[in-house]
């Protein structure tokens, strides 16, 4: 018999979500003034699973390299261990980066931790300022020329 | 390199900046000793270069000293906190800039809604304010009886007993060999894409391709160098709003002047910056937005706080840069794939050193608080030219001063390959220009074209 058993239709078991969740954590911290969520506050298994269904499978594989342990350890430690991870394993280790990634820079919470609107800027678009076509009075009162 | 079909070409992807080529990039031999003069010139297609832009749609400001007089039918767009930026930095060291002309609409027009400033254009626009060739030419062309067959693959072209082409021989979206039959032949494939049929359109009376008694259909492959610096500021410009590759661009040193220790310039193209994730991936890429824990600061410091000066540089015509045709790769057709032999010459590589050089000296006069600069951008092979050029000789050119093939009197060519030197700027807005005046010429001797 498994020691563990998978209840729900996630791909990981809730050990293995732990480790998930402390590797996102290493990866994309959040800060301490809370503007910025950690990337393990993210459904990224939930985006992946949408976004690119053939790395949910790897996820295992992934979260393998780890043991229970990890989850404990400072994110000084943590860093270090995924640091050398990322150098022994850098086909598991760059897609899983990639699309943690991908999956943060599109999340409603990191924009307006950013400074955005936490919606897509289409079809209101973005506000630019003309600009100061003044500032071309120092390039039309130099005499200069195209060569014919 | 970069190879890309769909309807609309490569202005599905481009980012619409939209400059011409200069008077003196049409008369280099004449100025500069180097390589051929063109046997069309500026004013020439002057009229064509005005038409192209009302037909796309093109936004800019008239008075720019380094060019001859012109008035885009659109106002410019936005300058923006890096424009207004950069543009400080190059008055400081009293050097040219100017708003770019860009093919991207900046009040709605024909029909088609304003840019709407969301940032990214190479991925195509939502918003339909860029002005590609899908939404701009096509309807019209549609409109006209025109029909488009998607997905085909034309493998040869075919000539008959009198030496005339008389149409193609292509491979539909099932597979399916067909064959086209036409009085007149116009390609439009390109760089890489044109030779590639050529060469690939052997007869007893070609046996080295089509149209190549010359021996030039595939030589003289040029691209555009291309580096960039990207300086970092402390203030935040909004880079990632506003069209990223449009802004303003700068011609202080297009010309020659061989103390600089090159023939030839170039074109400096002031850019924006990317959204939240393209800043984050490049960053990943060039180590400067490190995962982990100092990972938000490192992103902070740059997000929305860069401008970047792209630097394009003219390439010269030299006959070992070629396509050819592989002797063994194929597409999924059977066609045989082309072949890019090319190397960077040294006035190129001196010329792009140059520019960059400049480039940080303008980025750090604007105030900037980090540069950083990639030498020679890889992937930069965007633009296809002159492996069919032009000329008034058939021992030495594929086509004549109005694209017609010097040895098969009704194959037309409309594309970059027919460019003689590639001036230093985006080549969009001469080819269309030369596509135009080519099928004006064509109309204009419809009684004796093939003569």
């Amino acid at each position: 018999m498994p020691t563990q058993i998978i209840a729900t239709d996630h791909p990981l078991t809730p050990s293995e979500q732990q480790i998930l969740a402390a590797l996102l954590d290493t990866l994309l911290p959040a800060t301490e003034d809370g503007r910025m969520p950690s990337a393990a506050d993210l459904d990224l298994v939930g985006y992946l699973a949408e976004s690119a269904p053939e790395i949910v499978p790897q996820l295992a594989g992934i979260v393998g390299c780890f043991d229970q342990t990890f989850t404990g350890l400072s994110l000084e430690d943590r860093y270090a261990l995924v640091t050398d991870f990322s150098q022994t394993q850098p086909h598991l280790f760059e897609p899983l980066l990639r699309h943690t990634y991908t999956c943060y820079y599109q999340d409603e919470r990191v924009l307006i931790g950013i400074g955005l609107s936490g919606s897509p800027p289409f079809p209101t678009g973005n506000t630019v300022e003309a600009g100061d076509l003044s500032l071309l009075d120092a390039v039309v009162s130099k005499t200069r020329s195209y060569r014919k | 390199m970069v190879n890309f079909n769909g309807v609309g070409g490569g202005t599905i992807l481009y980012a619409a900046h939209f400059p011409r080529l200069h008077p003196s990039d049409f008369r280099v031999k004449t100025l500069d000793g180097v390589a051929d003069d063109w046997p069309v010139d500026y004013d020439r297609l002057e009229p064509y270069f005005a038409t192209n832009d009302r037909m796309m749609g093109v936004s800019g400001l008239a008075g720019d000293p380094m060019y001859p007089p012109k008035q885009p039918p659109l106002p410019p767009i936005p300058l923006g906190l890096v424009g207004q930026t950069i543009a400080r930095g190059y008055n400081k060291l009293g050097w040219h800039w100017w708003p770019s002309d860009s093919a991207i609409i900046s009040r709605p027009y024909e029909g088609r809604d304003q840019c709407l400033n969301l940032g990214p254009c190479t991925s195509g626009c939502s918003q339909g304010a860029k002005s590609s060739v899908d939404i701009t030419y096509w309807p019209q062309a549609l409109r006209a009886g025109v029909e488009v067959r998607t997905r085909h693959r034309v493998r040869e072209i075919t000539l008959n007993d009198a030496g005339m082409a008389d149409g193609v021989i292509y491979y539909d979206a099932d597979g399916v060999e067909r064959f086209q039959k036409a009085e007149v032949v116009v390609m439009a494939c390109n760089g890489v894409g044109t030779p590639r049929i050529l060469l690939n359109s052997k007869s007893t009376a070609f046996p080295d391709g089509l149209a190549n008694s010359s021996g030039q259909v595939g030589k003289n492959l040029m691209f555009h160098p291309m580096g960039f610096v990207q300086g970092i500021f402390a203030e935040r410009l909004d880079s990632h709003k506003g069209p990223q590759g449009c802004c303003i661009l700068s011609k202080e040193f297009y010309e020659t002047d061989l103390s600089r220790g090159f023939v030839r310039g170039y074109n400096m193209q002031i850019t924006r910056g990317g959204g939240p994730l393209v800043t984050a991936l490049q960053g990943l890429a060039t180590g400067k937005i490190p995962w982990g824990p100092g990972h938000h600061e490192a992103f902070a410091r740059r997000f929305d706080h860069v401008g970047s000066i792209g630097v394009l540089c003219e390439d010269l015509p030299e006959p070992h840069n070629t396509v050819t045709l592989d002797p063994d790769l194929t597409d999924a057709d059977g066609i045989p794939s082309p072949r890019i032999t090319y190397q960077l010459s040294d006035n190129s590589r001196a010329m792009l050193k140059h520019g960059l050089d400049r480039g940080e000296e303008v980025l750090e006069a604007a105030g900037a608080v980090e540069i950083s600069r990639v030498d020679l951008l890889k992937n930069a092979g965007w633009h296809l030219l002159g492996t069919a050029r032009m000329g008034n000789d058939p021992a030495t050119s594929v086509v004549n001063s109005w694209g017609r093939s010097h040895d098969v009197k009704n194959l037309f060519i409309v594309d970059g390959s027919i460019f003689v030197t590639s001036g230093g700027v985006n080549p969009t807005s001469t080819i269309q220009a030369l596509a135009l005046y080519i099928a004006d010429t064509m109309k204009k001797n419809l009684s004796n074209l093939f003569d």
